[in-house]
């Protein structure tokens, strides 16, 4: 009977003893994650990806994937950190696609990635070139990466013939959509237009695999819808300067003259107002990015 | 014949009253689900990354029970002298080896069956439906079952000439060289010397290739196997796995067993 006794009461004693300890040690951990500051710059033991791919016994997928997720979650570090700094992007990218040569998504996303303009990117076009055509190496067939090469030659390197060969020669692999060769003739043409720009990023959007991407995207196309508001509204201002043999101090001016039929308001819903030079700019609220627009 | 089939059927379920086993399992199919995770913390790879996971769980789960049950497969016979007594029977050495083998490739098989079964219960669950594609890891999965099938026969063949643990390290270890077999070849053709050149491109044929049923990263993307090559790596696993019961078999004649 004794024994029981003592048997329950150490069994009591382990239980509080587990509850406790288990308590104290997460406590004591998240107070070691507010002390210490935590490393943000990923570790890398092994540099070559074709080393990795040898040591991975075959596992070399998985190894992939796991640094694909830590090249998006070292993105995302670095974009919220807003220092503009991404010195090991490039690497973590390269090592992905050498150990699996066909994650497309890496070279897709990992060349927007790349090529944005800090502090939203690396703002290394060149490095998301190289990483495109190492995929196309690798992917032949696969007419999205032309795609992604055109538009990183359109959008960020401002180079409209290379960015047109890239859509072409695109449009002609296996199961291209119908639009690669109206968008290669398109920037062929008159590269540089906002309609080019807004087709490009309308395709960027619709494919967007997560939230930052799509926003991104929405952020872009936003700011060429302003830009080309903003082009149409400065069209008018000097119609009504010639028509009124006066400038308009504000939109209401257009609105009273007929001109328009109501405020114009930006995509951030926010109302153009006419700057002290005359032309049509936008409101000190808006949250609407310009430069994002070329 | 069926004197091996009974040794077969007796270690099959020697086998699967190991709770090692069932310990193993467990993990695999954790593993599986693990892959829902990494799929939802990366971006865009969520089938890819559950596909990758829930294979290596099924290659690395398998190979630890193949090498941690197939090391001990003689060596407890003998150590617990049952050897002794099935041998005392009308059973002959060789039938005693073959049965085993199959026992346990029997062992393996049937766990690779439940670990298949709840990676596309979850790939199921996770998709919706399944579909022509979805076939891939099941090829790859035959190719970790023939991978499995030559690991056992390396534990075994290990397992009548050391102690278990000796059998785990040179049966962990010919793995790793078997996976390596490919950088054997490039560096016996980098060789300076002959000799040295021939020794190596001698080894990378010689040696079983287990990197050659490494089939889980185009799995995760949807390609299948040419049938051709399904035929020529089923050849290869059949024929190494013959030549390494074969030599365990030599090996367990001349054992003085007294």
């Amino acid at each position: 009977m004794s024994s029981e006794i003592v048997q329950a009461a150490s069994r009591r004693a382990a239980a509080i003893a587990l509850i406790i300890g288990f308590t104290a040690s997460v406590a004591v951990r998240v107070h070691l994650d507010r002390e210490v500051k935590r490393q943000t710059t990923p570790v890398m033991y092994v540099t070559s990806g074709e080393t990795l791919r040898r040591l991975s016994f075959g596992y070399q997928g998985l190894l992939a994937d796991l640094y694909w997720t830590r090249a998006v979650q070292y993105f995302g570090r670095q974009k919220l950190s807003g220092t503009g700094d991404f010195g090991e992007l490039g690497q973590l990218l390269r090592i992905t696609t050498e150990l699996d040569p066909h994650l497309l998504i890496a070279y897709r996303f990992g060349a927007i990635f790349l090529a944005e303009k800090p502090p939203a990117g690396a703002g290394s076009p060149d490095e998301a070139l190289a990483l495109i055509r190492r995929g196309i190496a690798a992917n032949p067939s696969y007419w999205r990466l032309w795609q992604d090469l055109g538009f990183i030659y359109y959008w960020d390197l401002k180079d409209y013939a290379q960015a047109a060969r890239a859509f072409e020669t695109g449009s002609r692999q296996p199961g291209a959509d119908l639009w690669m060769k109206t968008l290669a003739a398109s920037v062929a043409a008159e590269g540089g237009e906002f309609e080019t720009s807004r087709l490009l990023w309308s395709e960027v959007y619709s494919q967007a695999a997560n939230e930052s991407i799509r926003r991104s995207a929405e952020e872009h196309l936003a700011a060429i819808k302003a830009a080309e508001d903003i082009e149409q509204l400065n069209r008018l201002l000097a119609e009504f300067a010639q028509r009124e043999k006066r400038p308009a101090v504000s939109m209401e001016d257009l609105v009273r003259a007929g001109v328009l039929s109501g405020q114009p308001v930006d995509p951030s819903g926010v109302r153009y107002q006419v700057g002290p030079d005359g032309q049509a700019v936008l409101g000190p609220r808006s949250r609407i990015d310009l430069r994002l627009a070329h | 014949m069926s004197r091996i089939a009974a040794i077969a059927v007796h270690t099959f379920k020697e086998s699967v009253r190991e709770k090692v086993l069932y310990n193993l399992v467990v993990f695999a199919f954790l593993m599986i689900g693990a892959g829902l995770i990494l799929g939802t913390v990366s971006v865009g790879i969520n089938e890819i990354a559950f596909v990758n996971l829930g294979l290596s769980a099924i290659s690395v789960f398998g190979l630890l029970i193949a090498v941690f049950i197939g090391i001990s497969l003689v060596w407890k016979e003998m150590e617990r002298r049952t050897l002794y007594n099935v041998l005392s029977k009308p059973v002959a050495r060789a039938e005693f080896i073959i049965g085993k083998f199959f026992g346990l490739v029997l062992t393996l098989a049937v766990n690779t069956a439940i670990m298949t079964a709840g990676f596309y219960l979850v790939l199921w669950y996770e998709k919706g439906r399944l579909a022509a594609p979805d076939l891939a890891p099941l090829e790859a999965i035959y190719f970790i079952l023939l991978q499995l099938t030559l690991v056992v026969g390396v534990a075994l063949l290990f397992s009548t000439t050391s102690s278990p643990a000796l059998s785990a390290v040179f049966t962990l270890s010919l793995y790793v060289i078997g996976n390596l077999l490919d950088d054997l070849r490039v560096l016996g053709e980098q060789a300076g010397s002959g000799g040295l050149r021939g020794l190596l491109r001698l080894l990378s044929v010689v040696l079983p290739d287990f990197g050659a049923f490494s089939d889980i990263a185009p799995a995760a993307h949807g390609e299948l196997v040419p049938g051709g090559r399904i035929f020529t790596h089923s050849l290869y696993a059949v024929l190494y796995a013959t030549v390494l019961v074969s030599a365990t078999i030599l090996i367990f004649e001349r054992k003085d067993l007294r």
